[in-house]
């Protein structure tokens, strides 16, 4: 057991890229005050941009572009809803995840015609981006700027901020254009890297376990970090556990990782602190 | 200083201010009174420029700072990051940097409050109010505004707030000073604007003013009487008047009592977030304790009780939310006492209400301890209470006082509501 | 603008820029729109697959307008539209009632896990129903290719349901009456009664309902479990008179929809009827497209979405100040 859980170690660091990124940017989101249950929509529309213009680009740079360029669509599309519109934040997220799923197979289908072989990653800059820069970055603008104080202040007590002359509203658009970059990132990583393009809801709820560990790491950086690791190793497992022939069904494995979600949304002990404003309308 | 000329300020189909002049010195203490609603606020959000005037014009010398009542600090972060939030621009921190900067400031205010590492959730109310009282003096102001600051502090804290304003006018602050409480008035201010229904009534020198005069322009009809309670209580019933300064636990207590004891009467302290039911009719609120539910029943129900507790409503399938704040507590009564409850629970059953509606409630709860009720009232209005409670215990940081007859308490009051013995 | 012509005006705004969409990519509105009438509500044969395709939508939609009344997120109609399927199976063999009976206990018992967690661990159902969705899906991939295998053994099914829904007219089963007394159950339950009374309360403003007597936590339990019941009746029927086996995809999204069906329908129980109508006969249509004009199915769940879009900007025009 033992042994299958340190051969798993390699392939969750990267396996999980994806997922970090995505605790990452929803975490600043929420730090502001925002949920935004949408990322799942929004890593797949990425996944599918990505895809799509790598495919007629031949280059994975422009890939990436355009993935991070999916994602901000989306991530405008929510603000207009959610910021400007004051719309409730999980009807609106439920609305984009199904907007994304619906849109995505229906263009994805349209431009069949462009399935060609996607260049494949092989350098790796984005696994010391995922672990290692973005964390100390988000880490020092969070907690070690005037502009991250007034951030937290925003998902705390809005009208505070309010009362400084500064505007809520532009706050929570900088977390959304923040989170639309990295999760755009995530989404054409895991079209480009780990998989060989675009599939049907291939995120596969990593937007909903992503939501979980935020709350899991309550909303720190650390956390974020820890509760990815935990999960992704898990998650490893699941393929080593396949590989091994242990005898687990094929499909019980693949609930494996929303059972383990479960579990850690459990492990959340006592009574787990949210910023006070977190999801809250403003009228 | 400050200039204001002929400022009107509606809302909707109020005047809130209408008409006022009113001119502030540098150096001067003035102090602004009026009951609940006669445009104090709002006259004073103008002069700082937070809301527009309709009418008029705002001539100030130098910048103007509003302390609010109601707090503006983010609770979950410290004394030094709630003062580094209104810093311009954009920099980079360490913890140990804003918390010297912090303590530089308070230093320079004169106030005092230590250990600003602390988290503003932590602080006791007192402390939430040096804190505003602090950042707004750190801006250095010309004109220092202060809407109710009293309304939270113990006597020995008021104190402490007197010599800070004082030393303030001294130095050339235009300080105001809004407040209901007559005695404190009169020991702070040295000019007195009275205010009614939006427009000025009345401007007096302290020295030539008293309480009564004073309490008479303010309302339209003859101050009540405090204490006296009339009828004899039979077969046991009492009021016993929980006082204190707002935020020392009240809150927690009417709530755990409301946990203990379900089948008291429980009238909630904020009427609007825990009373109403804002979207449900008035039919339905008052049928949320009931084991049935029957529409035609129900509203036939509504309807007797709009007509005996004299309810301003359109019908019985009014929703809720558009009474006004003394007919909607007028609904919660009636739904709480028609189940002739042996025990009630009030807390501060006449926050924000005016004058008719006070004695309405006031009346209701005499009533119910005359037919035997026990009545436990939460409030942090010490004339309200004196005027009810036939016992007094005083809260302070969650703990109970012992049980104190009014004379007594009325001796002992200022030092235990500041926690001394 | 009344709630009623929000509604339309979403449902018609939805439809136009599902077209617009379509034209985006070289198909003709026209065309489209045309299929998605006719493949629909053109004709007997058309009405009869919207019916068949709506009673599940009503019934999921039912169960997110019980649970949205009450305050809580209920997202996971498609893992108790799923549990609900299974439990109906394996209790089939007792007769169609009791197999309903199974169907609406187990939506209950998955909808109630949430439940559970939220009490007890302050998770938020939001995210524990959806990955309970997930993990549902996973359990019948698991059930169809192991334990409830078809004894044929050939295809990822199970084998013929032992009780079926007698049929009404040809091509239509009788759960489109259950289907019908279930959506004036709810509205009599939220309406008419006081249980219903205290949900609306609690869900309208949980503060004030417990200083009102009402104990918030048992209330959103109950809620969440009558729900779960009513999405796990949902997969029963469809179970029981519509495909007769369970296979991987049985679900389709009906859970997810329902979202869609209760928000149309303003939350209201009666109006749920004609939104599931409505989103019956756009999955119906949009079926038809995939096969005949190689348009992806999924413009239906697009369809979904956009239509909750058009309300958020309804509403918000309906409220404007």
């Amino acid at each position: 057991m033992f042994e299958l859980l340190v051969s798993s170690i390699p392939l969750a660091i990267v396996a999980s890229i994806p997922l970090l990124l995505a605790v990452e940017g929803e975490l600043v989101v929420q730090r502001s005050g925002m949920i935004n249950l949408g990322i799942e929509g929004m890593m797949l529309t990425a996944a599918m941009t990505a895809v799509l213009v790598a495919q007629t680009t031949h280059s994975l740079a422009l890939g990436f572009a355009g993935g991070v360029a999916g994602a901000l669509a989306i991530a405008a599309l929510f603000g207009v809803l959610a910021i400007t519109l004051r719309a409730d934040q999980i009807v609106t997220g439920t609305a984009i995840n199904l907007l994304a799923l619906g849109g995505t197979s229906f263009i994805y289908r349209e431009v069949q015609s462009l399935v060609q072989q996607v260049p494949q990653l092989r350098t790796d800059a984005v696994l010391p981006l995922a672990w290692l820069a973005i964390p100390l970055v988000l880490g020092a603008i969070l907690w070690n700027s005037s502009f991250g104080l007034r951030l937290r202040a925003c998902g705390e007590n809005p009208e505070a901020v309010a009362a400084t002359g500064r505007s809520v509203a532009n706050y929570r658009w900088i977390t959304l254009a923040i989170e639309a970059l990295l999760v755009g990132i995530a989404g054409a990583y895991l079209a480009l890297a780990l998989s060989n393009g675009f599939a049907e809801n291939m995120t596969a709820g990593r937007g909903f376990i992503a939501l979980s560990i935020v709350i899991f790491g309550r909303w720190s950086i650390k956390g974020a970090l820890l509760g990815t690791a935990i999960f992704g190793l898990t998650a490893a497992m699941q393929y080593a556990l396949q590989a091994a022939n242990r005898g687990i069904p094929f499909h019980l494995l693949l609930a494996l990782p929303y059972v383990v979600t479960l579990l850690i949304l459990c492990g959340v002990a006592g009574r787990v602190r949210a910023p006070e404003n977190l999801g809250v309308r403003r009228r | 200083m400050i200039q204001l000329a002929h400022v009107t300020r509606t809302y909707g189909a109020t005047r809130a201010v209408d008409d006022v002049s009113l001119r502030i010195e540098r150096g001067e203490i003035v102090a602004l009174v009026g009951e609940n609603g006669a445009g104090k606020t709002t006259l004073m959000r103008v002069a700082a420029g937070e809301i527009a005037a309709d009418a008029g014009t705002v001539a100030a010398g130098g910048r103007v700072e509003l302390v609010h009542q109601h707090f503006m600090l983010v609770n979950q972060l410290t004394i030094a990051e709630n003062l580094a939030l209104p810093h311009p621009g954009f920099r980079f921190t360490t913890r140990r940097g804003i918390e010297r900067e912090a303590e530089q400031t308070i230093a320079a205010s004169g106030i005092e409050l230590r250990d600003v590492a602390r988290r503003v959730a932590e602080l006791s109310v007192g402390e939430r109010s040096k804190l505003e009282l602090i950042k707004a003096i750190a801006r250095k102001p010309a004109t220092l505004i202060l809407d109710e600051p009293t309304s939270v502090l113990t006597p020995t804290e008021t104190e402490e707030l007197f010599r800070v304003m004082r030393r303030l006018a001294d130095a050339g602050t235009a300080v105001v000073f809004i407040s209901h409480k007559l005695p404190e008035v009169l020991a702070i201010a040295q000019r007195i604007v009275v205010m009614r229904n939006g427009r000025v009534v009345a401007e007096s020198r302290a020295a030539e003013a008293n309480v009564v005069s004073l309490a008479n322009t303010m309302t339209q009809s003859p101050f009540p009487p405090s204490g006296g309670k009339g009828v004899e209580r039979r077969r046991g019933g009492e009021i016993l008047a929980i006082v204190g300064v707002a935020g020392n636990g009240q809150a927690e207590l009417a709530a755990k009592l409301r946990d203990e004891q379900p089948n008291a009467a429980h009238i909630p302290e904020d009427r609007t977030r825990d009373g109403i039911i804002a979207e449900l009719t008035i039919a339905e609120n008052l049928a949320l304790r009931n084991e049935r539910w029957n529409p035609r029943d129900a509203a036939r129900h509504a309807e007797r009780t709009i007509a005996l507790y004299s309810i301003r409503a359109s019908g019985p399938l009014q929703r809720a939310g558009d009474l006004s704040g003394g007919n909607q507590q007028k609904v919660i009564l009636a739904r709480e006492l028609e189940r002739r409850p042996k025990t009630i629970v009030a807390a501060e059953p006449t926050r924000g209400l005016d004058i008719e509606a006070t004695r309405f409630v006031h009346e209701q709860l005499r009533a119910e301890a005359a037919n035997g009720a026990s009545i436990l009232l939460i409030t942090s209005d010490l004339d309200e209470a004196f005027a009810l409670a036939d016992a007094i215990q005083v809260i302070y940081r969650g703990r109970l006082s012992e049980r104190l007859s009014p004379a007594e308490a009325s001796e002992k009051i200022g030092r235990l509501m500041a926690g001394v013995a | 603008m009344s709630r009623v012509l929000s509604a339309v005006l979403a449902a018609v705004a939805a439809l136009l820029l599902l077209a617009i969409t379509a034209a985006l990519f070289g198909h003709s509105p026209l065309a489209l729109l045309s299929i998605l009438v006719r493949s629909s509500v053109g004709s007997r044969f058309a009405l009869e697959g919207t019916l068949l395709k709506s009673v599940p939508l009503l019934l999921t939609g039912l169960s997110v307008v019980i649970a949205f009344r009450a305050g809580v997120w209920n997202i996971g109609g498609e893992g108790q539209f799923i549990v609900g399927a299974l439990a109906a199976l394996v209790a089939s063999r007792f007769g169609a009632i009791a197999s309903l009976l199974a169907a609406m206990l187990a939506g209950a018992a998955w909808a109630s896990i949430a439940s559970a967690m939220r009490l007890w661990r302050n998770a938020p159902e939001v995210l524990t129903t959806i990955l309970l969705n997930f993990t549902a899906i996973h359990l019948l991939g698991w059930s169809v290719n192991g334990p409830l295998r078809e004894h044929a053994a050939q295809y990822p099914q199970t084998d013929l349901a032992a009780a079926t829904l007698p049929p009404l007219a040809s091509g239509v089963h009788s759960g489109v009456l259950l289907a019908l007394a279930a959506s004036v159950a709810v509205w009599w339950m939220l309406y008419r009664t006081m249980e219903g009374l205290r949900l609306r309360a609690t869900g309208f403003n949980p503060f004030a309902a417990r200083w009102a007597g009402i104990r918030v936590g048992s209330q959103l339990a109950r809620a969440m479990a009558i729900s779960g019941a009513v999405a796990g009746l949902a997969g029963g029927i469809e179970l029981l008179g519509v495909t007769h086996r369970l296979f991987e995809r049985f679900a389709a999204g009906y859970g997810y929809s329902g979202i869609a069906v209760a928000l149309l329908a303003q939350l209201h129980p009666l109006a749920t009827i004609a939104s599931a109508f409505f989103f019956g006969a756009l999955v119906t249509g949009a079926g038809e497209l995939q096969r005949t004009a190689d348009i992806s199915a999924g413009v239906a769940t697009f369809g979904q979405a956009v239509v909750i879009l058009m309300l958020i900007v309804m509403d918000h025009v309906r409220t404007a100040r």
